[in-house]
């Protein structure tokens, strides 16, 4: 890969070049926090955010979007076509980045590519930017603080310059006409180091460390946890919205008011949406809270690992924000970390305590 | 200065009329595995006070062609304006070019089609998901068991064997419904019985005047089979409660663990693996069943 340095006061030039062949989104300040969105000022774009409320996954996979229109007489579709603008997303956070690949092994993977997913992801750079982590982080748990192979520039603040990794061609050239580059220096590389320690030394220390997480998502499968992690679910599913990596959909047909055309959609779903399990005549295999919330947890933290060699949880801890009854994945590492710690030190003679 | 690489990417859905005529039934279908083909319904048969058995034929050379089933798979169908739904194959692929769906009325989509005529057009996609596995079970003895609408796609399986029929040892179907009015088939089975080449148990929960048939629960015939455990593949599908018990009576014949099928319910939207409706633990029913062995099911977790 290559690497170079740019002035601090470069950015804004960058931005700007992008904003002339492409949509930029960003993250922008607003009433509660920051938000990804549509840029016209450069000045808007804030790179020292925490976490954004929702994720960028919204503009691969949009809330609703239409699938295809039909003629109701016809019983075929009707023609439709979906035009994707080429977009910047600018200033993503590494757990973020790492979302979007998860996101891509199932859309674009497979037997079955989603042209929809596909031709928005084609027609997207990537430039990623460093963080520091807030209370709620934890991507350091799931694998996911560093930034996938998944952008086009990466970004880091190092005081008055900015680090700049550079992984595409279409990128490259956009840097090259906007800003000065210059080569890394010892200077530079130890205070990209220096950036990197400050920010592993910012996670909180609360969230523990558990290992074999997988095993003990099939081991504590009927724990009497799960029925008390569901008790306090309310079903609002804002889990999902937020999630970065909660991708499942419905599809619906709405009809035109005259009832004679109209569109088969797709829309955001949840796993713990009550109905979610439920098939034709009724039965759902997912009846009561309790084993919706573990599901939940079990395909992020066991089920999508057994298919796609990493969990479905980046750790960027909006779940932990969102949720009004406090249920997330840290809950369920406190809890393994209790349970298998708790055993471990009674069987050493030293009762649940640390033993000091 | 515009940026060269910058592009913009298009998904287009086009009218059967006018889908590009260069293209292969094949290609049309991957481009756009969300769209649906026009199928025209060739014939409807009444099955029960609930249950029909409908025959569609797609519509277009290119795509009938390219649609090749297997026993144990299940086509998205679309009624344009009402929705979609995942329904089992009961057709042989041998019956190419036509694919029949047994459906019962259960809800507002399923509702609408049996209000459907012969000669009306609905929407397919597909075939999807694992199917059982045909090749390997050649050459062995085969136990299936269906309860209720479980028969559905378990009559794909076994129309297919019964096209070829010299390939298979002895051949078992145990076939449970709540009561005579409900089952399904019936013509078809007293065909069998007549041919002799295949063991049938018919079993009904609750006699009725008339039934010629045996009463008990579904894993009632069991008492007596005698079973080949080293050279027998058992199938099964039917309503949720159903498959630990007859799981069991497999088992208790020792039949191995990886010798069992079974195919899995579960409300699959997209058909593909991707909107998460019909994950059970770590699979998807849509794409890695609906049929599993019972090793792969008890590895499953909440699976029966």
């Amino acid at each position: 890969m290559l690497y170079r340095i740019i002035d601090a006061g470069d950015v804004p030039l960058l931005i700007r070049a992008f904003m002339d062949s492409y949509e930029l989104v960003a993250p922008v300040e607003c009433d509660q926090g920051h938000i990804f969105d549509t840029i016209d000022d450069p000045n808007d774009v804030v790179l020292d955010y925490s976490t954004t409320i929702a994720s960028p996954k919204k503009y691969f996979l949009p809330p609703r979007e239409i699938l295809f229109k039909f003629d109701v007489a016809q019983n075929d579709v009707d023609a439709y076509e979906l035009d994707v603008k080429p977009r910047v997303l600018f200033g993503v956070h590494p757990c973020d980045m790492n979302a979007i690949e998860k996101l891509d092994s199932v859309f674009l993977e497979g037997p079955y590519p989603d042209p929809y997913y596909r031709a928005r992801r084609e027609a997207t750079l990537i430039v990623g930017v460093g963080c520091t982590p807030s209370q709620s982080c934890f991507c350091h748990r799931m694998d996911a603080d560093e930034a996938p192979a998944g952008y086009d520039l990466f970004l880091q603040d190092l005081g008055d310059r900015f680090w700049v990794s550079i992984s595409s061609v279409a990128a490259a050239e956009v840097l090259e006409e906007s800003t000065t580059l210059r080569e890394a220096t010892d200077e530079d590389r130890a205070a990209f180091a220096a950036a990197t320690r400050r920010r592993n030394e910012a996670f909180s220390s609360d969230i523990p460390f558990v290992q074999d997480v997988a095993m003990l998502m099939d081991t504590y499968h009927s724990d009497p946890f799960w029925a008390e992690l569901g008790s306090r679910c309310l079903n609002c599913t804002a889990c999902a919205s937020v999630c970065p990596t909660c991708m499942c959909f419905d599809i619906v047909d709405e009809l035109a008011f005259d009832g004679k055309t109209g569109e088969r959609v797709r829309e955001w779903d949840c796993c713990t949406n009550p109905q979610f399990a439920t098939v034709a005549g009724g039965h759902n295999f997912r009846p009561s809270e309790r084993e919706r919330v573990r599901h939940r947890m079990y395909h992020k933290l066991n089920g999508f690992k057994e298919k796609h060699g990493s969990m479905l949880c980046v750790g960027c801890g909006r779940c932990v924000d969102a949720c009004k009854t406090g249920i997330n994945p840290i809950e369920v590492l406190k809890f393994f970390d209790e349970k298998t710690r708790g055993a471990h030190d009674a069987q050493q003679g030293k009762g649940a305590t640390n033993g000091e | 200065m515009a940026n060269r690489h910058a592009f913009t990417t298009s998904v287009e859905v086009s009218p059967l009329a006018a889908a590009g005529h260069v293209k292969t039934g094949a290609e049309l279908m991957a481009e756009n595995p969300y769209r649906p083909w026009p199928a025209r319904i060739t014939s409807i048969m009444e099955l029960t006070a609930t249950e029909k058995l409908f025959e569609f034929r797609l519509i277009d050379e290119r795509i009938r062609e390219a649609f090749h089933q297997q026993p144990g798979q299940f086509v998205e169908l679309s009624i344009f304006g009402v929705g979609e739904a995942p329904i089992s194959i009961s057709s042989s692929p041998s019956k190419q070019g036509f694919i029949e769906l047994c459906v019962r009325r259960a809800g507002k989509f399923t509702e609408e089609l049996h209000k459907m005529q012969c000669g009306d057009v609905v929407g397919i996609r597909g075939p999807f998901g694992r199917p059982f596995p045909f090749e390997k079970m050649k050459g062995h003895d085969i136990l299936l068991v269906a309860g209720g609408l479980g028969i559905a796609p378990l009559r794909s399986l076994i129309n297919n064997i019964h096209d070829e029929r010299s390939e298979f040892g002895k051949v078992t179907i145990i076939y449970g419904s709540r009561n005579p009015r409900e089952v399904m088939f019936r013509d078809q089975f007293e065909m069998w019985r007549h041919r002799h080449d295949f063991d049938l148990h018919l079993t009904v929960d609750n006699y009725e005047d008339g039934w010629d048939g045996e009463v008990g629960l579904v894993t009632k015939p069991f008492e007596h089979l005698e079973v080949d455990a080293d050279n027998t593949f058992g199938a099964l599908c039917g309503p949720p409660v159903m498959y630990r018990f007859v799981v069991e009576e497999m088992r208790k014949k020792g039949i191995p663990y990886d010798r069992i099928y079974m195919s899995f319910e579960r409300h699959m939207k997209c058909g593909m693996g991707k909107c998460g409706h019909c994950q059970v633990g770590h699979q998807y029913v849509c794409i890695d069943g609906p049929v599993f062995n019972y090793w792969e099911a008890k590895n499953i977790q909440g699976s029966m």
